[in-house]
């Protein structure tokens, strides 16, 4: 059996708070908003680096993180986490979704004692998997602590200069 | 022939039960775990109507009733075949879960059997996607000698082709094994599993109650086991992921790395290098941003990136060359080495090797992490494979120090006397036996005691040793150092002696193979 | 009267910058410090000569180390000596060490720098020159009872402050008596940490006020005028994000009152020099007396946008003995304008520090617009300094004007490379309450929800150019770009090697 190449008509970007931006393929430089079809286009020059055109207008963009089908992008100096996902696997989160407990708390202990050099991130802010959170020195050596889910801190059980033991609580985030 | 005949009547009343067989119930069942089936895997795999299925029809032994019933099937739970990726051939199997389970039978062994003997004979890549619930309990033996001989066969082929494992479904018991021999694994997470033992067994004997993600779940194995060297949310990214990895690597071990055109769009010289390493010796920065300014735009692709994170492995490619690079993270433990990352950068390396990929290594690392833990572990013998796996690699090898490189660490991470071709140092390089305050301790132990102000004078001295002791200056004039060089050029400069590399040929001593530490 | 002919700048940054273009303006010389943490700094090259002072090892930062800054002064040949804001701006004790070196210290007497930096101190001449003040213990309070005792005379709620210090260390809010124990030792506590002196002393809280100082002007003649107002309400945890003159909140009638009894306390303590008094205006127009600050401010702009006077001229001139030229009656408010304070800090996280480099950086120009700034494209934001960027001062005839102008320059400033307080602004400038001009110092913390607002189209754009991305990292097939041809072409040296190492 020769199996086909499922051909993706439509892709979505998901942000954080849910909100789904459907796409229609072939990608065309045109965004459809409030009923009216407005060109846009990404350029890149001595000037003004990598920006937007839209509506005659400039915007500063840059491409902060790409991870997988995850995007940060930084438009016009506020930032915008997506997921890129296709029909497929959109329906895939869906089933997953259901299955799995969510709204877990996950807690973030101290892998080992020393001392928090840096709280990176505030109560209330949105990491990644990856994404750093405290900075712990043990021995003299500067240890990044990162977050293992994606979710919202709820909770930062520790303040620059203080000294913790191993397994002491650093952080407690609400899982997405 | 007719094709309104009986021949061709039969052949398509056969084609007819096949697609029946892969009808929209099995499908949705499949598709209701947030699976994709084996074929539309494959699908997505391969280039475009690409793929050619081989002993599609294959049906699975008539056990003759003995204990359980196996049902009757085409393809016998597995689909194989070749095809091409990026235009280059490559062969496959796709375990198919919708039938018996994707369990293996002495025909589903058979199949795959088939395509990896042709895969080894045409010197083309393998992929194996695993989703299966392990040995079919009907056939008894002949499942586990159906293993057997696939487990020979990627051992027979290991090195001399590529083999890729992709996890998309349960792998225990034996069946772990063909994952765990092949080059890379990846799995996808939340809907796949390894384990030797399962949770049922291991709450029926050890009374511990786990569930499967959590003692053989993509996150485990990426992060604790390391036996997952890549794992996706999902498994159209990871897919996308396996051809990814795949366009860096040579079809065999005889060939080079393939050459992509390449854009010309990353400067040889960039002064935003310069910056990346903090003055403050104890500060700690992302490896990565060295890699990314160094290699052609966009071209990093991160292996293992979850274990063992104070070492950063992947490819690159430069001037659209692979190659493959080995960095110690410094913001993770402060990149010293460990046992974990000795044997991930132990086992990358010796992948290079055998397929003939350059390697780059960017040093700054403090040391070995000490402790009980590690030495009662075996440090000793996990680091000594570090060495033994650089110094055993024939390919161009160059290395540019960063910042750190103390001791033992130093000689381990390609240095010259292992055979490394070029090294370079940065000036923020410090190359000493050990760290500034430790020697001073240990050199000034008295003076130290019997000052009046003991830590002005540690201030001072440390001072010193760096000026005169650490300084990349001096080992550049003793020639342990080929350049000091400006991290700004570090581009043009590994580029070319990479150019210089790319003849280069050394005798390898004739032996079965060297007996490195394990 | 002595002239002065070169100054050193005791401070960093976009005041820093601003100092010196008055300096030069005058044909002074400047004397500037480069410090390790920023050697291209952007201020250094406004400087007719840089002192080098580039000891990593040094305990404290330069800027706060007096004996240093006295002897880089005298090595260095300077008359006076500029503070700037912060550091050691309101350090009587540097004051006085200038004075006892010989060195002009631009500002005010160390004894008026002591008298109004100590709050207590402040507080007992503010009641003895009957200006109107929040009830309050007389002076520093002993202990918790003592504190329960003022508390239950003054009303709750009420607050506990630093007799030493301000900007929010030292300060707790206490609602019930049962709370008072525990935040009498937190507030001491922490006044001791930030100030080395753990008095405090007791206030009634007042919620929710508007904070509107007076900008003070004196000589050495005992000529003391006020310039108008600045409302401050725009506050984040007691750090200024935005501020403007004149106040929306004030009429000339209230502005009179306040203004002449501001420069009443001025001259309660022989104050010379710029300075600034602070009142909390409360929602039915009663005013109090808070502080003073004896040193020149990070928003004075607004102030001289509206006067068309230069402060730092005023205080160089004052500092050299010359008696002001400008009356009371000369003082004339015209127009209005707005300053934001762009700081390197992300806005979505909370105001997080978000140090980085500036790759590139353009602000408006034009009529009504004024840039501060002590950073250009290629500076470092560090850690060990403040996080800010610049300040964008905009003016209008008068206030609505003044906040299109502000909103249509805000669009026009482009920095790339770290995340900035911009989107917080522009979010500003289209929220109801802000442009009422009724807001109140709890409008960051309970008046908004968000602190930027997210248009729609905004997050169109960004989801275009992410998906665009995945299209063509992963969508677009590379067959052609791959060749395989050129990994099967060895040199016959290679091929040797390859085909009998086995």
């Amino acid at each position: 059996m020769k199996p086909d190449k499922p051909e993706i008509k439509k892709l979505y970007a998901l942000s954080n708070d849910g909100h789904k931006i459907p796409f229609t393929l072939p990608l065309k430089n045109i965004i459809r908003f409030n009923g009216r079809d407005y060109r846009i286009e990404l350029r890149e020059d001595e000037k003004y680096g990598v920006h937007v055109l839209w509506k005659n207008r400039r915007y500063p963009v840059e491409i902060v993180r790409t991870k997988q089908n995850r995007y940060e992008i930084l438009f016009n100096d506020i930032s915008h986490i997506f997921t890129i996902e296709t029909p497929i696997s959109m329906q895939r989160k869906k089933v997953l979704g259901s299955t799995q407990a969510g709204n877990e708390n996950h807690i973030v202990r101290a892998p080992m004692p020393g001392k928090i050099i840096d709280v990176i991130v505030r109560e209330n802010t949105e990491v990644i998997r990856g994404e750093a959170l405290v900075i712990l020195e043990a021995m003299k050596m500067q240890n990044e602590i990162q977050s293992l889910v994606n979710g919202t801190v709820t909770r930062i059980g520790v303040k620059p200069g203080q000294n913790v033991m191993k397994d002491d609580m650093l952080a407690e985030i609400k899982v997405k | 022939m007719d094709i309104n005949g009986k021949y061709f009547k039969s052949y398509l009343e056969r084609e007819d039960a096949f697609k029946k067989q892969y009808n929209a119930e099995r499908i949705k069942k499949q598709h209701s775990k947030g699976k994709l089936t084996a074929h539309e895997r494959i699908a997505l795999l391969f280039d475009a109507g690409s793929f050619e299925e081989i002993d599609a029809y294959v049906t699975p032994l008539d056990t003759g009733v003995e204990f359980g019933k196996v049902e009757k099937s085409y393809g016998d739970g597995v689909v194989t075949g070749h095809g091409k990726i990026d235009g280059r051939l490559v062969f496959a199997f796709a375990q198919d879960f919708t039938i018996m389970g994707g369990s293996l039978g002495i025909v589903h062994a058979r199949k795959i059997a088939k395509v990896q003997e042709m895969a080894l004979k045409m010197g083309a890549p393998f992929i194996g996607i695993n989703d299966s619930g392990g040995a079919r309990i009907q056939e008894g033996i002949a499942s586990l000698s159906g293993y057997a001989v696939i487990f020979n066969n990627i051992i027979q082929s290991s090195g001399i082709i590529p083999q890729i494992s992709v996890v998309m479904g349960p792998a225990a018991g034996g069946a772990v094994y063909s994952p765990a021999l092949t080059d890379w694994v990846f799995m996808t997470s939340h809907t796949s599993y390894m384990f030797v033992t399962g949770p049922n067994v291991v709450k029926e004997v050890l009374n511990e109650v786990i569930s499967s993600e959590d003692l053989g779940g993509a996150e485990v194995h990426a992060r604790k086991s390391g036996v997952a060297n890549m794992i996706y949310d999902d498994e159209e990214n990871t897919i996308i992921a396996v051809r990814k990895l795949l366009s860096y690597l040579p079809s065999n071990n005889l060939e080079n790395p393939p050459v992509v055109a390449w854009e010309n769009d990353t400067p040889e010289v960039n002064e935003k290098l310069r910056d990346i390493v903090p003055d403050d010796p104890n500060k700690a920065y992302d490896v990565r941003d060295v890699i990314n300014l160094i290699a052609d735009r966009n071209s990093f692709f991160e292996t293992s990136e979850l274990f063992a994170p104070n070492i950063v492995t992947g490819f690159c490619r430069m001037e659209g060359r692979t190659i493959g690079i080995v960095a110690n993270q410094p913001k993770v433990l402060a990149g010293v080495l460990d046992i974990d990352s000795s044997t991930k950068g132990a086992r990358f390396i010796r992948f290079c090797d055998a397929f003939n990929i350059p390697i780059l290594t960017l040093e700054d690392v403090p040391g070995f992490l000490p402790g009980k833990d590690q030495e009662h572990a075996g440090i000793i013998r996990h680091g000594a494979k570090l060495l033994f796996a650089y110094a055993e690699a024939t390919v161009p090898r160059i290395t540019v120090i960063l910042r750190k490189a103390y001791g033992g660490a130093y000689i381990v991470m390609n240095s010259r006397g292992l055979g490394g071709d070029f090294n370079y140092a940065w000036p923020s390089a410090e190359i000493a036996v050990m760290g500034p305050d430790g020697a001073v301790a240990i050199l000034y132990r008295r003076e130290l005691a019997e000052a009046k102000d003991p830590a002005a004078l540690k201030k001072e001295l440390v001072k010193k040793y760096r000026d005169k002791v650490a300084n990349p200056f001096i080992a550049d004039e003793k020639g342990y150092i080929d350049e000091v060089i400006d991290p700004a050029m570090t581009r043009m400069k590994v580029l070319s002696a990479f150019s210089a590399l790319s003849n280069k040929s050394v005798k390898v001593p004739s032996r079965k193979h060297g007996n490195m530490p394990l | 009267m002595r002239k002065i002919k070169k100054i050193l700048i005791a401070n960093r940054g976009e005041i820093a910058v601003r100092i010196m273009r008055t300096a030069h303006a005058m044909g002074i010389k400047c004397v500037a410090i480069r410090t390790a943490a920023e050697p291209n700094a952007m201020y250094l090259s406004s400087a007719d000569l840089i002192h080098d002072e580039v000891d990593e090892t040094a305990e404290i930062p330069v800027f706060l180390d007096i004996d240093k800054l006295i002897s880089i002064a005298r090595a260095t040949k300077c008359d006076a000596l500029h503070p700037g804001y912060g550091f050691l701006a309101e350090n009587a004790y540097f004051a006085d060490q200038c004075r006892d070196n010989r060195i002009i210290f631009i500002g005010p007497s160390p004894d008026s720098i002591y008298k109004m930096g100590n709050k207590t101190v402040a507080r007992q001449i503010a009641l003895k020159h009957r200006i109107p003040m929040a009830m309050g213990s007389p002076g520093s309070i002993a202990d918790e009872d003592e504190a329960l005792k003022h508390a239950a005379r003054i009303g709750y709620p009420v607050i506990i402050k630093a007799a030493s210090g301000g900007g929010g260390r030292g300060m707790r809010i206490v609602r019930q008596s049962s709370e008072m124990e525990k935040m009498f030792t937190l507030a001491s506590r922490e006044a001791e940490k930030a100030f080395n002196d753990p008095s405090v002393f007791i206030e009634k809280y007042i919620e929710n006020p508007k904070h509107i100082e007076f900008q003070i002007l004196g000589d050495m003649h005992g000529n003391i005028i006020h310039l108008g107002e600045r409302e401050c309400s725009i506050q984040r945890k007691h750090q200024k994000l935005l501020e403007e003159a004149p106040s929306p909140a004030l009429d000339e009638e209230l502005r009179e009152k306040m203004g002449s009894l501001a420069v009443r306390i001025a001259k309660a303590v022989g104050y010379y020099s710029a300075g600034t008094v602070e009142f909390l205006l409360d929602s039915d127009r009663n005013f109090y007396f808070m502080e003073m600050n004896t040193r020149i401010q990070v928003e004075h702009p607004v102030t001289e946008m509206i006067t068309g006077i230069d402060l730092i001229e005023q205080q160089i001139r004052v500092a050299m003995g010359e008696e002001l030229t400008i009356r009371q009656e000369d003082v004339r408010l015209t127009g209005w304008a707005i300053e934001c304070r762009i700081n390197a800090e992300d806005v979505q996280a909370g105001f997080a520090p978000a140090p980085g480099r500036i790759e590139k950086i353009s602000f408006p120009e034009g009529p009504g617009i004024r840039v501060d700034t002590g950073v250009s494209a290629g500076s470092s934001i560090v850690a060990a300094y403040d996080s800010m960027i610049a300040k964008l001062i905009v003016t209008g005839s008068d206030r609505r004007h003044a906040i299109t102008n502000t909103k249509l320059a805000l669009d026009k400033v482009w920095i790339k490379g770290t995340k900035t307080t911009l989107p917080f602004f522009r979010m500003l400038m289209r929220n109801n309450l802000f442009q009422s001009g009724s807001f109140t110092t709890a409008f960051i913390e309970k008046d908004i929800e968000r602190y930027h607002c997210n248009s729609e189209y905004e997050e169109m754009i960004a989801a275009w150019l992410a998906t665009k991305l995945f299209v063509e990292e992963n969508l677009t097939e590379k067959k052609n770009n791959i060749s395989f041809g050129q990994g099967k072409e060895l040199t016959p040296w290679l091929l040797r090697k390859r085909l009998t190492q086995f």
